[in-house]
């Protein structure tokens, strides 16, 4: 990095504030789209990129590609019709959005949920994140070159998926987790089948292990790119797996532990180096701490009892007026639904609060300036950004 | 660089001769047994009560009709069409479905150039897919509403059998509330409802808690809410949609909620006098029972000056002469009549047309007459020993406690009947041995065995409470009458009521005999109807029915064109249909005079 | 602990409508001029530091937006959650872009869906998510989402759907 500073000394020139000055009419730059169909980003965005030779200069994120304004949707709609709509804010990892939602209501509402759906939704959104990691990293290793780890993870997540069809009917909208607890406990003989998976999963993650991280190319380009200063933490809004990397310890399953996380053993992981090999690496052993939690959860988790609170009618369901924010620790970071209520029967605001809504912004403009455009890619797929849920 | 680094990678190749890991034929991979894939419906559960199409938020579904599915009580004969183009699969239509007829398949392929063909009727239209065993079906304790009924609390037998005092004693706010709520407001017990009172829409208003609209409601289609929130038929809760998974709504006890709840000062204001043009044309009802009442209320509110015609010093026909006052007390029917008065309905008591006024004389000072004369000669048995004077018709005895007079009451008595009179005379005359003796011998007897007994189940369930003994499937044979007085009735068996067509044919077992030792004999098996006030002096112009009824229209109008009927004598069978004959008789007579 | 920030927040500002919503939840609201003040001193002085979202409520029958700044105390794991009320017909607001990097995404977002303005916020005015667009601004309540999608979209033909209650109506006892 530090040899780049030497002819960037000069030019161009820097605002007050350190960001470059570009002057179109100067001839010296070029402005390159990346997106929104790259394929190095998960989702439809786009990064409008000023360069200066192969060097970013400036960078501008654009979404709105997939908004469908689904906070306001929900606004006409019943609490319980509300709940299939939400799985679509994040398509790999849609059971935030439904525990979200349903926690928030619940709260609001004074439900209490029954154990074992409790048990249910922790395992749930544990093995949500393990296939929406899984799924990134074909990505992550994908834009830095490497398609075949992605194509090993991608098959192990598929099984995964296999497991989510079982109990829920659904392989990608799971739809298990309505307002008041869950729609069903796992099927007979589940254990077996999730441990072969899970397996499965430890197995892919070796040769992973060998092929991505033990990779002199990979380490070569991404040591010591998109560099996140600890500092930077707070004041961009950085959370979950992006914060860990900078060995800030955010992790909200153990600040504000939420359903059975309090009952699990586990360390929140942290790295040093604030890279995208660190990012990629402690995202590398958070696959196999979910591995572990979901272990866990199939061993205390009971396999009967009540799984639904009674509700009242659905039809005519009226929440008292309140406001509250739940937040659970996703894939990215802190996903969390700001629900308004005024006494009627629908929601008069409900907020989505996505990780990826400050990383692809504020920090993903700041991170690329400087950047070769050959690591763009890479860059914004290390910080793991779902663009549904930046639009909502 | 470690040399590690640049080796390890290489690694992979030792997938070089791994078999590929997809599934070798996808078309042919069977979905889990929990799989959300295409619908199926039992074209024979569903009742077409549209709760799937409003639960769903992407308004995928359609409720339309179906060939071959006809419409009839608890059944609207439309079906859900679903639009596969909206459809997200999220089986909230599985769960919320009343009857659970609507399930999913763990069907997931169907591949058609026409986009057209994915929005069908499931079940109608038949798929490859509708008899499969598997696919998503509702769990089980998992409900989207509550389905069982908020119960009702009683006075418990002990402290009810020896006096009148109501037994049911309504609910609370909460209760009622929380009972609202479990309505799907799908309507199909509208076309039920004799009256087609606009049930979901006051269930609606008590959910709101919202009585004077709730109050509102039910005076658009019954004058006497106190009434027939406390024994009407309620014919309603056998169709509701909630009785397949729980149990039916109490609409009659919700209806009754409401008028509890408004005292009878604020009924005025909150119905309204409407501006209704008075109008110079008079009209005369006979009969103060439901049927009369109602036509009158409307006749009122339309701007008519009634005269309500009766034979007995009080207003309420069976209501008051039939029903007792355990089931509904005689203020809360006076709060019913009051208010009908209250519009200035006139009533004229004392009067039995045909013998006091002459139907004649009515056509002549009115410019129309509504008849709800009801049925008030019970039948007799006819076995022998019917004719002894301790053998009592019940109307006649239910009447007299009415009118207080001094009832004839012995230490062991027989009732013979199965349908809600029957139960009434019971549990009257229970509780007068009650009160008389110290304790109930009574013997209820019925034609009928115990599962088609025509009482209301409660009836019977509450009778016995108050120690009546029920004896099912005895069909009477003489009463035994020794130095002439009763000793008792002997009964055969009866093996079955109905013949293979459905029409009253009693097939008996000679050689099964029973006796019932009694000291009295109530015969309950109905009541006949005198309608000769009519028949004897228009006896030509007056257009019969096959089985001798006057032949009416919809409205209740006869042959004669001023002349209405309705009620019991036109074949009714409760208060709520009368009710809603005299609001028909209402609406022709209006016609009928605004020609 | 909570209780003790509320009572130093009541010396030092105007808050009103205190709700402790859970033990590690806090909502409040501020006067307007007060807010960002009160966001800065939360943040400096009592470990607010991370900034959890920042979203408005349309309370059209009262007049007013609702803003919520939520912030976060990671030390003590708690939220506080800052009410401010703007004027439906003149909604502006100070801009906390200097506060935290990604306010001034949050603020741009709001300027599109809900009209409210927050003067010297980096590129307030460029469209964020909509583009082209031309009617209210969509997430306040007086847009009707509705009438939007049938007006822009077109709906398949051959729908058509019977009410239950009528149709029972008309099918089995049509002259009454």
């Amino acid at each position: 990095m530090a040899d780049k500073n030497k002819y960037r000394e000069k030019f161009p020139e820097k605002d007050p504030d350190g960001s470059n000055i570009i002057d179109p009419e100067s001839h010296k730059f070029i402005k390159v789209w990346q997106g929104p169909q790259h394929p190095g980003i998960t989702g439809n965005m786009s990064l409008e990129l000023i360069l200066q030779g192969d060097e970013v200069m400036h960078c501008k994120t654009h979404v709105g590609y997939l908004h469908r304004g689904f906070e306001k949707l929900m606004e006409r709609r019943r609490f319980i019709q509300c709940f299939p709509l939400v799985c679509r804010i994040a398509v790999p990892e849609p059971d935030f959005n439904e525990y979200c939602l349903a926690a928030t209501l619940e709260e609001l509402a004074g439900i209490k949920v029954p154990e074992a759906a409790k048990w249910m939704r922790t395992l749930i959104l544990e093995m949500s994140r393990l296939t929406s990691f899984l799924m990134w990293l074909g990505g992550q290793s994908g834009a830095f070159g490497l398609g075949v780890a992605g194509q090993w993870t991608n098959y192990v997540r598929d099984l995964m998926l296999d497991r989510f069809e079982e109990i829920s009917g659904g392989r990608i909208y799971r739809m298990h987790i309505p307002p008041g607890g869950v729609r069903g406990l796992t099927p007979d003989g589940f254990r077996a089948r999730m441990e072969e998976t899970l397996q499965a999963v430890e197995a892919a993650m070796k040769d992973v292990d060998r092929t991505l991280f033990d990779n002199a190319v990979f380490k070569r380009r991404t040591v010591g790119l998109g560099y996140i200063p600890p500092e930077m933490v707070d004041a961009y809004g950085v959370t979950g797996p992006n914060a860990r990397a900078a060995g800030v310890p955010k992790d909200v399953r153990r600040d504000h532990p939420y359903l059975k996380y309090p009952e699990l053993d586990f360390d929140v992981i942290t790295g040093n180096d604030s890279d995208v090999y660190t990012r990629t690496d402690l995202r590398r052993k958070e696959i196999l701490l979910s591995v572990d939690l979901i272990r866990q959860i199939m061993a205390k988790m009971p396999g009967s009892g009540e799984y639904m609170a009674k509700l009242p009618n659905v039809l005519h369901w009226k929440i008292p007026r309140g406001e509250t924010y739940i937040r659970a620790e996703c894939t990215r970071g802190e996903y969390g639904f700001y629900t308004v209520t005024d006494g009627s029967g629908y929601p008069r605001r409900i907020n989505v609060r996505g990780p990826s809504y400050t990383h692809a912004v504020a920090l993903m403009e700041k991170l690329a300036v400087d950047c070769n455009i050959a690591d763009v890619a890479g860059l914004m797929s290390s910080l793991h950004t779902y663009p549904p849920e930046i639009e909502r | 660089m470690r040399l590690k680094d640049v080796l390890s990678p290489f690694l992979a190749w030792k997938h070089l001769f791994s078999p590929p890991v997809p599934v070798r034929k996808p078309l042919e991979r069977e979905a889990a047994p929990r799989y959300r894939g295409f619908h199926q419906n039992d074209m024979e559960e569903c009742i077409g009560c549209g709760t799937c199409e409003e639960i769903c938020q992407n308004a995928a579904i359609d409720m339309v009709p179906v060939e071959g599915i006809g419409t009839r009580d608890g059944d609207s004969g439309l079906r859900p069409r679903i639009d596969y183009g909206r459809c997200c699969w999220c089986a909230l239509c599985v769960d919320i479905c009343t009857t659970g007829s609507l399930t999913m398949s763990n069907e997931y392929q169907w591949i058609d150039t026409d986009p057209d063909v994915f929005r069908f009727v499931p079940g109608a239209e038949a798929k490859p897919w509708d008899e499969r065993k598997k696919g998503y079906r509702k769990p089980e304790h998992y409900e989207l509403y509550n389905t069982e009924r908020i119960p009702m609390e009683e006075v418990p037998p002990e402290a009810r059998s020896k006096s009148f005092i109501e037994i049911v004693k309504g609910y609370s706010k909460a209760q009622a509330l929380r009972e609202a709520d479990r309505c799907v407001e799908c309507g199909i017990c509208i076309a039920t409802c004799p009256a087609h009172m606009g049930i979901p829409e006051y269930i609606k208003a008590v959910r709101e808690d919202d009585m004077e609209q709730a109050l509102r409601v039910l005076y658009e289609t019954n004058p006497l809410p106190e009434v027939c929130g406390r024994i009407c038929t309620h014919k309603c809760e056998t169709v509701c949609s909630m009785q397949y998974k729980g149990d039916p709504i109490s609409i009659r006890w919700l209806k009754r909620y409401i008028a509890d709840q408004v005292p009878a000062e604020r009924y005025e204001e909150i119905l309204g006098a409407d501006a209704v043009e008075q109008s110079n044309k008079k009209v005369a009802v006979i009969g103060a029972g439901p049927g009369g009442l109602s036509a009158a209320y409307y006749l009122a509110r339309l701007g008519y000056r009634v005269n309500v015609f009766e034979e007995r010093a009080e207003p309420g026909g069976m209501m008051r002469y039939g029903i007792p006052e355990y089931r509904l007390p005689y203020d809360q029917l006076d709060k019913d009549i009051g208010y009908i008065r209250s519009l200035g309905v006139k009533m004229t008591f004392n009067t039995r047309v045909g013998k006091d006024i002459t139907l004649e004389q009515l056509h002549k000072d009115y410019d129309a007459v509504f008849a709800a004369t009801g049925l008030h000669q019970g039948r007799s048995t006819r076995v022998d020993g019917a004719d002894h004077p301790m053998v009592f018709q019940a109307i006649d005895i239910l009447r007299d406690v009415t009118e207080g007079k001094k009832i004839e009451v012995a230490e062991k008595i027989v009732v013979i009947g199965g349908g809600n009179v029957a139960m009434d005379i019971a549990r009257t005359l229970a509780r007068l041995q009650n009160q008389k003796y110290g304790k109930v011998q009574l013997i209820l007897t019925s034609l009928e065995s115990e599962d088609i007994m025509p009482a209301d189940l409660e009836e019977i369930v509450e009778s016995r409470e108050e120690n009546v003994v029920i004896e099912p499937s005895w069909g009477p044979g003489s009463i035994k009458i020794e130095d002439g007085k009763i000793k008792g009735l002997n009964v055969i068996r009866c093996l079955s009521v109905f013949d293979e067509d459905g029409r009253f044919n009693p097939k008996f077992d000679q050689n099964e005999t029973n006796f019932f030792e009694a000291d009295q004999v109530i015969e309950a098996i109905g009541q006949g109807m005198d309608i000769e006030y009519m028949t004897k002096k228009f006896e030509d112009r007056l257009e019969m029915t096959p089985r001798n009824r006057v032949k009416v229209d919809i409205f209740g109008q006869s042959s004669l064109p001023w002349l209405f009927l309705g009620g019991d004598i036109t074949g009714g069978t409760d208060a709520i249909t009368a009710i809603a004959d005299g609001h028909r008789a209402a609406k022709g007579i209006d016609k009928f005079l605004n020609k | 602990m909570m209780k003790a920030l509320i009572e130093r927040l009541e010396q030092k500002f105007r808050i009103s409508e205190v709700v402790r919503q859970r033990n590690d939840e806090l909502f409040m609201t501020a006067a307007k001029e007060e807010a960002v003040s009160l966001v800065t001193y939360l943040k400096e002085y009592e470990g607010f530091t991370h900034l959890v979202l920042l979203t408005a409520v349309d309370w059209l029958e009262a007049g007013r937006f609702q803003l919520t700044y939520l912030l976060n105390n990671n030390a003590v794991k708690a939220d506080a959650g800052i009410r401010v009320y703007l004027d439906r017909e003149r909604p502006e607001m100070e801009s906390i872009h200097h506060l935290w990097k990604q306010a001034a995404t949050y603020q741009r977002e709001l300027k599109e869906m809900f009209g409210i303005g927050f003067p010297g916020s980096p590129r307030v005015d460029e469209p964020f998510i909509l583009e082209g667009w031309r009617d209210i601004p969509p997430y306040r309540r007086d847009f009707d989402t509705k009438k939007y999608s049938e007006k822009t979209y077109f709906p398949r033909p051959g729908r058509k759907t019977y009410d239950p209650e009528e149709y029972m109506k008309k099918q089995l006892y049509p002259e009454e």
